[in-house]
Protein backbone atom coordinates (compact mmCIF):
# COMPACT_ATOMS: atom_id res chain seq x y z
CA UNK A 1 0.00 0.00 0.00
CA UNK A 2 2.74 2.36 1.00
CA UNK A 3 4.75 1.53 -2.08
CA UNK A 4 1.66 2.10 -4.18
CA UNK A 5 1.21 5.53 -2.65
CA UNK A 6 4.79 6.64 -3.28
CA UNK A 7 4.50 5.48 -6.88
CA UNK A 8 1.38 7.55 -7.27
CA UNK A 9 3.14 10.42 -5.58
CA UNK A 10 6.04 10.15 -7.98
CA UNK A 11 3.69 10.10 -10.95
CA UNK A 12 1.84 13.08 -9.66
CA UNK A 13 5.12 14.88 -9.08
CA UNK A 14 6.11 14.13 -12.66
CA UNK A 15 2.83 15.58 -13.92
CA UNK A 16 3.32 18.77 -11.96
CA UNK A 17 6.91 18.99 -13.13
CA UNK A 18 6.05 18.72 -16.83
CA UNK A 19 2.93 20.87 -16.85
CA UNK A 20 4.31 23.30 -14.30
CA UNK A 21 7.64 23.60 -16.08
CA UNK A 22 6.01 24.34 -19.41
CA UNK A 23 3.69 26.88 -17.78
CA UNK A 24 6.58 28.49 -15.94
CA UNK A 25 8.34 29.01 -19.25
CA UNK A 26 5.39 31.14 -20.45
CA UNK A 27 5.77 33.33 -17.40
CA UNK A 28 9.54 33.44 -17.80
CA UNK A 29 9.13 34.45 -21.45
CA UNK A 30 7.07 37.51 -20.52
CA UNK A 31 9.11 38.53 -17.49
CA UNK A 32 12.40 38.17 -19.35
CA UNK A 33 11.19 40.43 -22.17
CA UNK A 34 9.98 43.07 -19.74
CA UNK A 35 13.27 42.96 -17.82
CA UNK A 36 15.24 43.07 -21.08
CA UNK A 37 13.32 46.18 -22.09
CA UNK A 38 14.59 47.93 -18.96
CA UNK A 39 18.26 47.12 -19.39
CA UNK A 40 21.10 48.92 -21.05
CA UNK A 41 22.29 47.14 -24.15
CA UNK A 42 25.66 46.41 -22.57
CA UNK A 43 23.95 44.54 -19.72
CA UNK A 44 21.44 42.84 -21.99
CA UNK A 45 24.31 41.15 -23.80
CA UNK A 46 26.76 40.84 -20.93
CA UNK A 47 24.36 39.75 -18.20
CA UNK A 48 21.20 38.44 -19.91
CA UNK A 49 19.92 36.88 -16.68
CA UNK A 50 20.41 39.87 -14.41
CA UNK A 51 17.64 42.04 -13.01
CA UNK A 52 17.99 45.70 -13.89
CA UNK A 53 18.37 47.42 -10.52
CA UNK A 54 18.51 50.80 -12.17
CA UNK A 55 15.80 50.50 -14.87
CA UNK A 56 16.58 52.23 -18.14
CA UNK A 57 13.19 53.85 -18.69
CA UNK A 58 14.85 55.82 -21.44
CA UNK A 59 14.41 52.78 -23.70
CA UNK A 60 10.68 53.39 -23.64
CA UNK A 61 10.99 57.10 -24.29
CA UNK A 62 13.25 56.39 -27.23
CA UNK A 63 10.97 53.71 -28.65
CA UNK A 64 7.74 55.58 -28.02
CA UNK A 65 8.92 58.96 -29.30
CA UNK A 66 11.97 58.61 -31.55
CA UNK A 67 10.97 55.32 -33.10
CA UNK A 68 7.36 56.52 -33.31
CA UNK A 69 5.80 53.62 -31.41
CA UNK A 70 3.34 56.12 -29.96
CA UNK A 71 1.95 56.65 -33.46
CA UNK A 72 2.02 52.94 -34.22
CA UNK A 73 0.18 52.21 -30.99
CA UNK A 74 -2.54 54.64 -31.96
CA UNK A 75 -2.73 53.14 -35.46
CA UNK A 76 -3.06 49.63 -34.05
CA UNK A 77 -5.68 50.73 -31.55
CA UNK A 78 -7.78 52.55 -34.14
CA UNK A 79 -7.58 49.89 -36.83
CA UNK A 80 -8.33 47.10 -34.38
CA UNK A 81 -11.21 48.82 -32.57
CA UNK A 82 -12.88 50.14 -35.71
CA UNK A 83 -12.55 46.76 -37.43
CA UNK A 84 -14.00 44.85 -34.50
CA UNK A 85 -16.93 47.27 -34.16
CA UNK A 86 -17.71 47.09 -37.88
CA UNK A 87 -17.26 43.34 -37.86
CA UNK A 88 -19.86 42.93 -35.11
CA UNK A 89 -22.21 45.29 -36.89
CA UNK A 90 -22.26 43.12 -40.01
CA UNK A 91 -21.76 39.62 -38.62
CA UNK A 92 -24.10 39.59 -35.61
CA UNK A 93 -27.27 40.20 -37.66
CA UNK A 94 -26.09 37.80 -40.36
CA UNK A 95 -25.33 35.06 -37.85
CA UNK A 96 -28.71 35.66 -36.23
CA UNK A 97 -30.78 35.04 -39.35
CA UNK A 98 -28.49 32.22 -40.45
CA UNK A 99 -29.01 30.47 -37.16
CA UNK A 100 -32.65 31.25 -36.34
CA UNK A 101 -34.26 32.44 -39.54
CA UNK A 102 -36.49 30.26 -41.66
CA UNK A 103 -35.81 30.67 -45.33
CA UNK A 104 -34.80 28.52 -48.27
CA UNK A 105 -31.07 27.94 -48.63
CA UNK A 106 -30.24 28.91 -45.07
CA UNK A 107 -28.00 25.92 -44.45
CA UNK A 108 -26.33 26.30 -47.84
CA UNK A 109 -25.57 29.94 -47.16
CA UNK A 110 -24.23 29.10 -43.72
CA UNK A 111 -21.90 26.52 -45.27
CA UNK A 112 -20.90 29.03 -47.91
CA UNK A 113 -19.74 31.45 -45.22
CA UNK A 114 -17.92 28.67 -43.36
CA UNK A 115 -16.08 27.79 -46.58
CA UNK A 116 -14.21 31.09 -46.21
CA UNK A 117 -12.31 29.68 -43.23
CA UNK A 118 -10.63 27.18 -45.53
CA UNK A 119 -9.39 29.72 -48.08
CA UNK A 120 -5.66 30.27 -47.49
CA UNK A 121 -5.19 33.99 -46.95
CA UNK A 122 -1.93 34.19 -48.96
CA UNK A 123 -4.02 33.27 -52.03
CA UNK A 124 -5.65 36.69 -51.61
CA UNK A 125 -2.47 38.74 -51.19
CA UNK A 126 -2.09 39.86 -54.79
CA UNK A 127 -5.80 40.18 -55.66
CA UNK A 128 -6.49 42.19 -52.51
CA UNK A 129 -3.50 44.42 -53.20
CA UNK A 130 -4.80 45.05 -56.74
CA UNK A 131 -8.40 45.64 -55.59
CA UNK A 132 -7.38 48.01 -52.83
CA UNK A 133 -5.09 49.95 -55.14
CA UNK A 134 -7.80 50.34 -57.79
CA UNK A 135 -10.28 51.45 -55.14
CA UNK A 136 -7.71 54.00 -53.97
CA UNK A 137 -7.66 52.31 -50.58
CA UNK A 138 -4.16 50.94 -50.96
CA UNK A 139 -1.69 51.87 -48.23
CA UNK A 140 -4.43 53.17 -45.95
CA UNK A 141 -5.71 52.14 -42.56
CA UNK A 142 -9.28 52.39 -43.85
CA UNK A 143 -8.51 49.86 -46.57
CA UNK A 144 -6.81 47.58 -44.09
CA UNK A 145 -9.82 47.76 -41.76
CA UNK A 146 -12.23 46.84 -44.52
CA UNK A 147 -10.12 43.83 -45.44
CA UNK A 148 -9.86 42.82 -41.78
CA UNK A 149 -13.64 42.92 -41.44
CA UNK A 150 -14.25 40.90 -44.61
CA UNK A 151 -11.71 38.20 -43.76
CA UNK A 152 -12.91 37.89 -40.16
CA UNK A 153 -16.52 37.32 -41.19
CA UNK A 154 -16.41 33.52 -41.70
CA UNK A 155 -14.99 32.66 -38.27
CA UNK A 156 -17.14 35.24 -36.48
CA UNK A 157 -20.37 34.13 -38.11
CA UNK A 158 -19.48 30.50 -37.43
CA UNK A 159 -18.98 31.08 -33.71
CA UNK A 160 -21.92 33.48 -33.37
CA UNK A 161 -24.26 31.03 -35.07
CA UNK A 162 -23.37 28.57 -32.36
CA UNK A 163 -24.27 31.09 -29.67
CA UNK A 164 -27.59 32.03 -31.24
CA UNK A 165 -28.51 28.39 -31.81
CA UNK A 166 -27.96 27.65 -28.13
CA UNK A 167 -30.52 30.24 -26.97
CA UNK A 168 -33.92 28.92 -25.82
CA UNK A 169 -36.77 29.46 -28.26
CA UNK A 170 -39.46 29.94 -25.55
CA UNK A 171 -38.59 33.60 -25.03
CA UNK A 172 -38.70 34.16 -28.76
CA UNK A 173 -42.19 32.68 -29.06
CA UNK A 174 -43.41 34.59 -26.01
CA UNK A 175 -42.20 37.85 -27.50
CA UNK A 176 -43.92 37.11 -30.80
CA UNK A 177 -47.18 36.29 -29.00
CA UNK A 178 -46.84 39.61 -27.15
CA UNK A 179 -46.77 41.31 -30.52
CA UNK A 180 -43.09 41.98 -31.06
CA UNK A 181 -41.98 42.41 -34.63
CA UNK A 182 -39.15 40.23 -35.94
CA UNK A 183 -36.75 43.11 -35.49
CA UNK A 184 -37.94 43.79 -31.94
CA UNK A 185 -37.43 40.14 -31.06
CA UNK A 186 -33.87 40.41 -32.29
CA UNK A 187 -33.16 43.78 -30.72
CA UNK A 188 -34.81 43.34 -27.32
CA UNK A 189 -34.79 39.60 -26.69
CA UNK A 190 -32.10 37.73 -28.59
CA UNK A 191 -29.38 40.38 -28.71
CA UNK A 192 -29.17 40.83 -24.92
CA UNK A 193 -29.20 37.06 -24.44
CA UNK A 194 -26.37 36.64 -26.93
CA UNK A 195 -24.34 39.36 -25.18
CA UNK A 196 -21.70 37.06 -23.69
CA UNK A 197 -21.23 35.31 -27.02
CA UNK A 198 -20.87 38.59 -28.87
CA UNK A 199 -18.36 39.80 -26.29
CA UNK A 200 -16.34 36.62 -26.76
CA UNK A 201 -16.24 37.06 -30.52
CA UNK A 202 -15.27 40.72 -30.06
CA UNK A 203 -12.36 39.86 -27.74
CA UNK A 204 -11.05 37.04 -29.93
CA UNK A 205 -11.09 39.26 -33.00
CA UNK A 206 -9.56 42.14 -31.10
CA UNK A 207 -6.60 40.02 -30.03
CA UNK A 208 -6.30 38.41 -33.45
CA UNK A 209 -6.32 41.70 -35.34
CA UNK A 210 -4.11 43.46 -32.82
CA UNK A 211 -1.47 40.81 -33.49
CA UNK A 212 -2.13 40.45 -37.23
CA UNK A 213 0.68 41.32 -39.52
CA UNK A 214 0.75 39.48 -42.85
CA UNK A 215 -2.08 41.49 -44.40
CA UNK A 216 -0.77 44.78 -43.07
CA UNK A 217 2.61 43.86 -44.52
CA UNK A 218 0.97 43.42 -47.93
CA UNK A 219 -1.41 46.35 -47.83
CA UNK A 220 0.47 49.08 -45.96
CA UNK A 221 3.56 50.86 -47.14
CA UNK A 222 4.04 54.32 -45.62
CA UNK A 223 5.87 54.55 -42.28
CA UNK A 224 3.10 56.73 -40.81
CA UNK A 225 0.55 53.95 -41.38
CA UNK A 226 2.46 51.24 -39.56
CA UNK A 227 0.78 49.16 -36.92
CA UNK A 228 2.79 48.00 -33.90
CA UNK A 229 3.71 44.67 -35.46
CA UNK A 230 4.95 46.41 -38.60
CA UNK A 231 6.78 48.91 -36.42
CA UNK A 232 8.69 46.10 -34.72
CA UNK A 233 9.46 44.46 -38.02
CA UNK A 234 10.79 47.70 -39.49
CA UNK A 235 12.81 48.35 -36.34
CA UNK A 236 14.47 44.97 -36.81
CA UNK A 237 15.16 45.88 -40.44
CA UNK A 238 16.73 49.21 -39.51
CA UNK A 239 18.82 47.58 -36.78
CA UNK A 240 20.75 45.83 -39.50
CA UNK A 241 22.27 49.15 -40.44
CA UNK A 242 22.35 51.07 -37.20
CA UNK A 243 23.64 48.29 -34.95
CA UNK A 244 21.47 46.43 -32.54
CA UNK A 245 19.49 48.43 -30.02
CA UNK A 246 17.94 45.24 -28.70
CA UNK A 247 16.82 46.82 -25.43
CA UNK A 248 14.81 49.39 -27.38
CA UNK A 249 13.41 46.60 -29.52
CA UNK A 250 12.27 44.72 -26.42
CA UNK A 251 10.60 47.91 -25.20
CA UNK A 252 8.63 47.86 -28.47
CA UNK A 253 7.86 44.17 -27.97
CA UNK A 254 6.57 44.91 -24.47
CA UNK A 255 4.35 47.68 -25.84
CA UNK A 256 2.74 45.33 -28.37
CA UNK A 257 2.22 42.44 -25.96
CA UNK A 258 1.05 44.14 -22.76
CA UNK A 259 -2.50 44.99 -23.94
CA UNK A 260 -3.32 41.44 -25.03
CA UNK A 261 -1.74 39.98 -21.90
CA UNK A 262 -3.88 42.26 -19.72
CA UNK A 263 -6.98 41.19 -21.65
CA UNK A 264 -5.96 37.58 -21.23
CA UNK A 265 -5.44 37.93 -17.48
CA UNK A 266 -8.99 39.26 -17.09
CA UNK A 267 -10.71 37.16 -19.74
CA UNK A 268 -8.70 33.98 -20.30
CA UNK A 269 -11.60 31.65 -19.48
CA UNK A 270 -13.88 33.36 -21.94
CA UNK A 271 -11.25 33.50 -24.68
CA UNK A 272 -10.35 29.84 -24.32
CA UNK A 273 -13.97 28.73 -24.29
CA UNK A 274 -14.66 30.85 -27.38
CA UNK A 275 -11.82 29.26 -29.30
CA UNK A 276 -12.71 25.75 -28.29
CA UNK A 277 -16.31 26.43 -29.26
CA UNK A 278 -15.19 27.47 -32.71
CA UNK A 279 -12.89 24.51 -33.12
CA UNK A 280 -14.66 21.68 -31.39
CA UNK A 281 -18.33 22.22 -31.91
CA UNK B 1 -35.37 41.38 -42.54
CA UNK B 2 -33.41 38.35 -43.73
CA UNK B 3 -32.05 40.27 -46.69
CA UNK B 4 -31.20 43.39 -44.70
CA UNK B 5 -29.47 41.34 -42.02
CA UNK B 6 -27.44 39.26 -44.44
CA UNK B 7 -26.59 41.78 -47.14
CA UNK B 8 -23.70 43.71 -45.53
CA UNK B 9 -21.83 40.59 -44.45
CA UNK B 10 -22.52 38.86 -47.74
CA UNK B 11 -21.35 41.82 -49.83
CA UNK B 12 -18.09 42.15 -47.91
CA UNK B 13 -17.53 38.40 -47.97
CA UNK B 14 -18.23 38.13 -51.68
CA UNK B 15 -16.32 41.26 -52.59
CA UNK B 16 -13.17 40.82 -50.56
CA UNK B 17 -12.88 37.07 -50.07
CA UNK B 18 -14.72 35.07 -52.72
CA UNK B 19 -14.13 37.49 -55.59
CA UNK B 20 -10.37 37.91 -54.98
CA UNK B 21 -10.09 34.14 -54.54
CA UNK B 22 -11.67 33.61 -57.96
CA UNK B 23 -9.67 36.47 -59.42
CA UNK B 24 -6.53 34.72 -58.21
CA UNK B 25 -7.26 31.79 -60.52
CA UNK B 26 -7.59 34.17 -63.45
CA UNK B 27 -4.55 36.28 -62.53
CA UNK B 28 -2.39 33.18 -62.24
CA UNK B 29 -2.71 32.69 -66.00
CA UNK B 30 -0.95 35.98 -66.74
CA UNK B 31 2.42 37.53 -66.39
CA UNK B 32 2.13 41.00 -64.94
CA UNK B 33 3.86 43.44 -62.63
CA UNK B 34 0.56 45.13 -61.90
CA UNK B 35 1.73 48.66 -62.58
CA UNK B 36 0.35 49.90 -65.84
CA UNK B 37 1.81 47.17 -68.01
CA UNK B 38 -0.60 45.05 -70.01
CA UNK B 39 -0.78 41.59 -68.50
CA UNK B 40 0.58 38.95 -70.86
CA UNK B 41 -1.42 35.77 -71.21
CA UNK B 42 0.81 32.82 -70.39
CA UNK B 43 -1.83 30.16 -69.82
CA UNK B 44 -0.47 27.47 -67.53
CA UNK B 45 3.00 28.91 -68.01
CA UNK B 46 3.29 30.02 -64.40
CA UNK B 47 2.41 26.53 -63.25
CA UNK B 48 4.92 24.75 -65.47
CA UNK B 49 7.53 27.23 -64.30
CA UNK B 50 6.52 26.45 -60.72
CA UNK B 51 7.07 22.73 -61.22
CA UNK B 52 10.66 23.29 -62.29
CA UNK B 53 11.45 25.94 -59.68
CA UNK B 54 13.85 24.49 -57.09
CA UNK B 55 13.05 27.28 -54.61
CA UNK B 56 9.38 26.33 -54.71
CA UNK B 57 10.22 22.66 -54.13
CA UNK B 58 12.46 23.63 -51.23
CA UNK B 59 9.60 25.65 -49.78
CA UNK B 60 7.25 22.70 -50.23
CA UNK B 61 9.72 20.49 -48.41
CA UNK B 62 9.84 22.95 -45.53
CA UNK B 63 6.07 23.08 -45.47
CA UNK B 64 5.88 19.27 -45.26
CA UNK B 65 8.45 19.28 -42.49
CA UNK B 66 6.34 21.75 -40.53
CA UNK B 67 3.21 19.72 -41.19
CA UNK B 68 4.67 16.31 -40.31
CA UNK B 69 7.59 16.84 -37.91
CA UNK B 70 6.08 19.96 -36.35
CA UNK B 71 2.72 18.18 -36.29
CA UNK B 72 4.06 15.12 -34.48
CA UNK B 73 5.77 17.33 -31.91
CA UNK B 74 2.76 19.61 -31.48
CA UNK B 75 0.22 16.83 -31.14
CA UNK B 76 2.54 14.74 -29.01
CA UNK B 77 2.84 17.60 -26.55
CA UNK B 78 -0.86 18.40 -26.75
CA UNK B 79 -1.73 14.77 -25.98
CA UNK B 80 0.75 14.71 -23.12
CA UNK B 81 -0.64 17.91 -21.61
CA UNK B 82 -4.23 16.76 -22.02
CA UNK B 83 -3.39 13.48 -20.34
CA UNK B 84 -1.55 15.12 -17.44
CA UNK B 85 -4.05 17.94 -16.97
CA UNK B 86 -6.86 15.40 -16.79
CA UNK B 87 -5.10 13.13 -14.33
CA UNK B 88 -6.53 15.10 -11.42
CA UNK B 89 -3.98 17.90 -11.09
CA UNK B 90 -4.85 20.92 -9.05
CA UNK B 91 -4.84 24.28 -10.80
CA UNK B 92 -5.85 22.78 -14.15
CA UNK B 93 -7.36 26.04 -15.40
CA UNK B 94 -4.31 28.07 -14.48
CA UNK B 95 -1.96 25.61 -16.20
CA UNK B 96 -4.21 25.51 -19.25
CA UNK B 97 -4.20 29.31 -19.47
CA UNK B 98 -0.41 29.51 -19.12
CA UNK B 99 0.22 26.79 -21.70
CA UNK B 100 -2.08 28.63 -24.10
CA UNK B 101 -0.60 32.07 -23.35
CA UNK B 102 1.85 32.41 -26.29
CA UNK B 103 -1.13 32.27 -28.66
CA UNK B 104 -2.43 35.66 -27.62
CA UNK B 105 0.89 37.43 -28.14
CA UNK B 106 1.91 39.10 -31.38
CA UNK B 107 3.97 36.81 -33.59
CA UNK B 108 6.68 39.45 -34.07
CA UNK B 109 7.05 39.70 -30.30
CA UNK B 110 7.54 35.96 -30.01
CA UNK B 111 9.99 35.73 -32.89
CA UNK B 112 12.04 38.59 -31.43
CA UNK B 113 12.36 36.64 -28.21
CA UNK B 114 13.34 33.41 -29.97
CA UNK B 115 15.83 35.29 -32.14
CA UNK B 116 17.53 36.38 -28.95
CA UNK B 117 17.41 32.85 -27.57
CA UNK B 118 19.13 31.43 -30.65
CA UNK B 119 21.43 34.38 -31.28
CA UNK B 120 25.02 33.30 -31.93
CA UNK B 121 27.49 33.98 -29.09
CA UNK B 122 25.24 36.15 -26.90
CA UNK B 123 22.01 34.19 -27.11
CA UNK B 124 20.18 32.81 -24.09
CA UNK B 125 20.59 29.23 -25.27
CA UNK B 126 24.35 29.61 -25.68
CA UNK B 127 24.53 31.21 -22.26
CA UNK B 128 22.64 28.31 -20.64
CA UNK B 129 24.79 25.72 -22.41
CA UNK B 130 27.94 27.49 -21.31
CA UNK B 131 26.72 27.57 -17.72
CA UNK B 132 26.10 23.82 -17.93
CA UNK B 133 29.61 23.32 -19.21
CA UNK B 134 28.47 22.03 -22.60
CA UNK B 135 31.02 24.07 -24.54
CA UNK B 136 30.77 22.06 -27.74
CA UNK B 137 27.01 22.60 -27.92
CA UNK B 138 27.45 26.22 -26.95
CA UNK B 139 29.60 26.89 -29.97
CA UNK B 140 26.90 25.76 -32.41
CA UNK B 141 25.46 28.57 -34.50
CA UNK B 142 21.72 27.96 -34.22
CA UNK B 143 20.86 30.50 -36.88
CA UNK B 144 23.29 29.10 -39.44
CA UNK B 145 21.55 28.02 -42.67
CA UNK B 146 21.62 24.33 -41.73
CA UNK B 147 20.09 24.90 -38.28
CA UNK B 148 17.83 27.90 -38.67
CA UNK B 149 14.80 25.92 -39.80
CA UNK B 150 14.80 23.75 -36.70
CA UNK B 151 15.41 26.74 -34.47
CA UNK B 152 12.30 28.30 -36.02
CA UNK B 153 10.37 25.06 -35.51
CA UNK B 154 11.09 25.07 -31.77
CA UNK B 155 9.32 28.41 -31.37
CA UNK B 156 6.50 27.39 -33.66
CA UNK B 157 5.84 24.14 -31.80
CA UNK B 158 6.00 26.02 -28.51
CA UNK B 159 3.08 28.20 -29.61
CA UNK B 160 1.09 25.50 -31.40
CA UNK B 161 1.30 22.97 -28.57
CA UNK B 162 -0.70 25.35 -26.37
CA UNK B 163 -3.30 25.96 -29.03
CA UNK B 164 -3.96 22.29 -29.76
CA UNK B 165 -3.88 21.42 -26.07
CA UNK B 166 -6.89 23.59 -25.33
CA UNK B 167 -8.81 22.16 -28.31
CA UNK B 168 -8.08 18.52 -27.45
CA UNK B 169 -8.63 19.16 -23.76
CA UNK B 170 -12.03 20.68 -24.50
CA UNK B 171 -12.92 17.52 -26.40
CA UNK B 172 -11.67 15.30 -23.59
CA UNK B 173 -13.71 17.27 -21.05
CA UNK B 174 -16.88 16.38 -22.92
CA UNK B 175 -16.35 12.68 -22.32
CA UNK B 176 -18.65 11.62 -19.46
CA UNK B 177 -16.65 11.60 -16.22
CA UNK B 178 -18.15 8.31 -15.03
CA UNK B 179 -16.19 6.59 -17.80
CA UNK B 180 -12.95 7.94 -16.40
CA UNK B 181 -13.97 7.06 -12.87
CA UNK B 182 -14.91 3.53 -13.82
CA UNK B 183 -11.59 3.06 -15.60
CA UNK B 184 -9.66 4.50 -12.68
CA UNK B 185 -11.44 2.17 -10.25
CA UNK B 186 -10.47 -0.74 -12.49
CA UNK B 187 -6.87 0.38 -12.03
CA UNK B 188 -6.22 1.83 -15.48
CA UNK B 189 -3.19 4.10 -15.70
CA UNK B 190 -3.37 7.68 -16.91
CA UNK B 191 -1.86 6.64 -20.22
CA UNK B 192 -4.26 3.72 -20.62
CA UNK B 193 -7.23 5.94 -19.88
CA UNK B 194 -6.07 8.40 -22.48
CA UNK B 195 -5.36 5.80 -25.15
CA UNK B 196 -8.34 3.53 -24.57
CA UNK B 197 -11.05 5.99 -23.54
CA UNK B 198 -10.24 9.60 -24.34
CA UNK B 199 -8.68 9.07 -27.76
CA UNK B 200 -11.44 6.91 -29.28
CA UNK B 201 -14.14 9.06 -27.71
CA UNK B 202 -12.80 12.29 -29.16
CA UNK B 203 -11.79 10.91 -32.54
CA UNK B 204 -13.88 13.52 -34.36
CA UNK B 205 -12.16 16.30 -32.40
CA UNK B 206 -8.75 14.87 -33.33
CA UNK B 207 -9.75 14.84 -36.98
CA UNK B 208 -10.84 18.48 -36.84
CA UNK B 209 -7.65 19.54 -35.09
CA UNK B 210 -5.55 17.65 -37.63
CA UNK B 211 -7.38 19.41 -40.44
CA UNK B 212 -6.84 22.75 -38.71
CA UNK B 213 -3.15 22.04 -38.25
CA UNK B 214 -2.66 21.02 -41.88
CA UNK B 215 -4.44 24.11 -43.18
CA UNK B 216 -2.31 26.18 -40.85
CA UNK B 217 0.91 24.52 -41.99
CA UNK B 218 0.05 24.99 -45.68
CA UNK B 219 -0.65 28.70 -45.45
CA UNK B 220 1.90 29.64 -42.80
CA UNK B 221 3.71 32.94 -43.35
CA UNK B 222 3.97 34.94 -40.18
CA UNK B 223 6.10 32.94 -37.79
CA UNK B 224 8.90 31.78 -40.12
CA UNK B 225 8.86 35.09 -41.97
CA UNK B 226 9.26 37.21 -38.85
CA UNK B 227 11.78 34.76 -37.43
CA UNK B 228 13.84 35.08 -40.60
CA UNK B 229 13.80 38.87 -40.44
CA UNK B 230 14.99 40.98 -43.34
CA UNK B 231 17.01 38.95 -45.85
CA UNK B 232 15.22 35.83 -44.71
CA UNK B 233 17.19 32.64 -45.28
CA UNK B 234 15.83 30.46 -48.09
CA UNK B 235 15.89 27.57 -45.66
CA UNK B 236 12.95 29.23 -43.92
CA UNK B 237 10.82 29.70 -47.03
CA UNK B 238 7.39 28.17 -47.00
CA UNK B 239 5.35 28.31 -50.22
CA UNK B 240 3.29 31.18 -48.80
CA UNK B 241 6.44 33.14 -47.91
CA UNK B 242 7.79 32.52 -51.39
CA UNK B 243 4.45 33.76 -52.71
CA UNK B 244 4.82 36.97 -50.73
CA UNK B 245 8.40 37.51 -51.82
CA UNK B 246 7.66 36.88 -55.50
CA UNK B 247 4.72 39.26 -55.25
CA UNK B 248 6.08 42.06 -53.15
CA UNK B 249 9.74 41.30 -52.54
CA UNK B 250 11.80 42.23 -49.54
CA UNK B 251 14.47 44.83 -50.20
CA UNK B 252 14.10 44.87 -53.94
CA UNK B 253 10.56 44.44 -55.17
CA UNK B 254 9.96 41.54 -57.55
CA UNK B 255 6.33 42.12 -58.60
CA UNK B 256 5.93 38.80 -60.39
CA UNK B 257 2.24 39.03 -59.55
CA UNK B 258 1.02 36.28 -61.86
CA UNK B 259 3.63 33.83 -60.68
CA UNK B 260 3.00 34.75 -57.08
CA UNK B 261 -0.71 34.12 -57.48
CA UNK B 262 -0.08 30.76 -59.11
CA UNK B 263 1.63 29.72 -55.89
CA UNK B 264 -1.52 30.80 -54.03
CA UNK B 265 -3.69 28.65 -56.27
CA UNK B 266 -1.35 25.72 -55.68
CA UNK B 267 -1.79 26.30 -51.94
CA UNK B 268 -5.55 26.29 -52.34
CA UNK B 269 -5.49 22.89 -54.06
CA UNK B 270 -3.01 21.55 -51.54
CA UNK B 271 -5.45 22.52 -48.81
CA UNK B 272 -8.33 20.77 -50.55
CA UNK B 273 -6.36 17.59 -51.22
CA UNK B 274 -5.07 17.47 -47.65
CA UNK B 275 -8.52 17.86 -46.15
CA UNK B 276 -9.97 15.12 -48.36
CA UNK B 277 -7.03 12.81 -47.65
CA UNK B 278 -7.24 13.33 -43.90
CA UNK B 279 -10.95 12.68 -43.90
CA UNK B 280 -10.37 9.51 -45.88
CA UNK B 281 -7.49 8.20 -43.80
CA UNK B 282 -9.05 9.01 -40.46
CA UNK B 283 -12.53 7.90 -41.32
CA UNK B 284 -13.79 5.77 -38.51
CA UNK B 285 -17.12 5.02 -37.07
CA UNK B 286 -18.10 7.74 -34.67
CA UNK B 287 -18.35 6.70 -31.08
CA UNK B 288 -21.69 7.63 -29.60
CA UNK B 289 -21.95 8.67 -26.02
Amino acid sequence: MNKFLTLRGAKRGFSYLVVGGWSAFSVFFILWIILASLKRNRDLFGKPWSIPIDPAWGNYVKTWVNNRFGDYFLNSLIVTSVSVAALLLVSVPAAYVLSRGRFAGRQALSNFFAFGMGVPIPLLFVPLFVIMTTMRLGDSLTGLSIVYVALSIPFSIYVLEGFFASLPSELESAAIIDGCSDFQVFRHVMLPLAGPGIATVAILNFVGLWNEYQLSLVLLNSPENRTLSLGIYSLITSMQYSGGDWAGLFAGVTIVMVPTILLFIILSERMISGITMGGVK
Amino acid sequence: MVVAFLAPALILYLGLLIFPALQAFYLSLFETSGFGDTPTWVGIGNYTRLLSDPIFWGALRNMSMIMVVGGVATFGLAFLFTMLLNSGLRGKKLFRALIFLPNIIAVVAITTFWSFVFMPRYGLLTSVLKALGLTSLASISWTAPENVFFAMMVGLVWISAGFYTILILAGADKVPTDMYEAARLEGASTFQIFRLITLPMIWDVILITLVLWSIHAIKIVEFPYAFGGPNIDQNLYTPAIYLYIMGFGQREPVYALGYSTAIGVALFFLTLVTIVLLRFVFKRERVEY
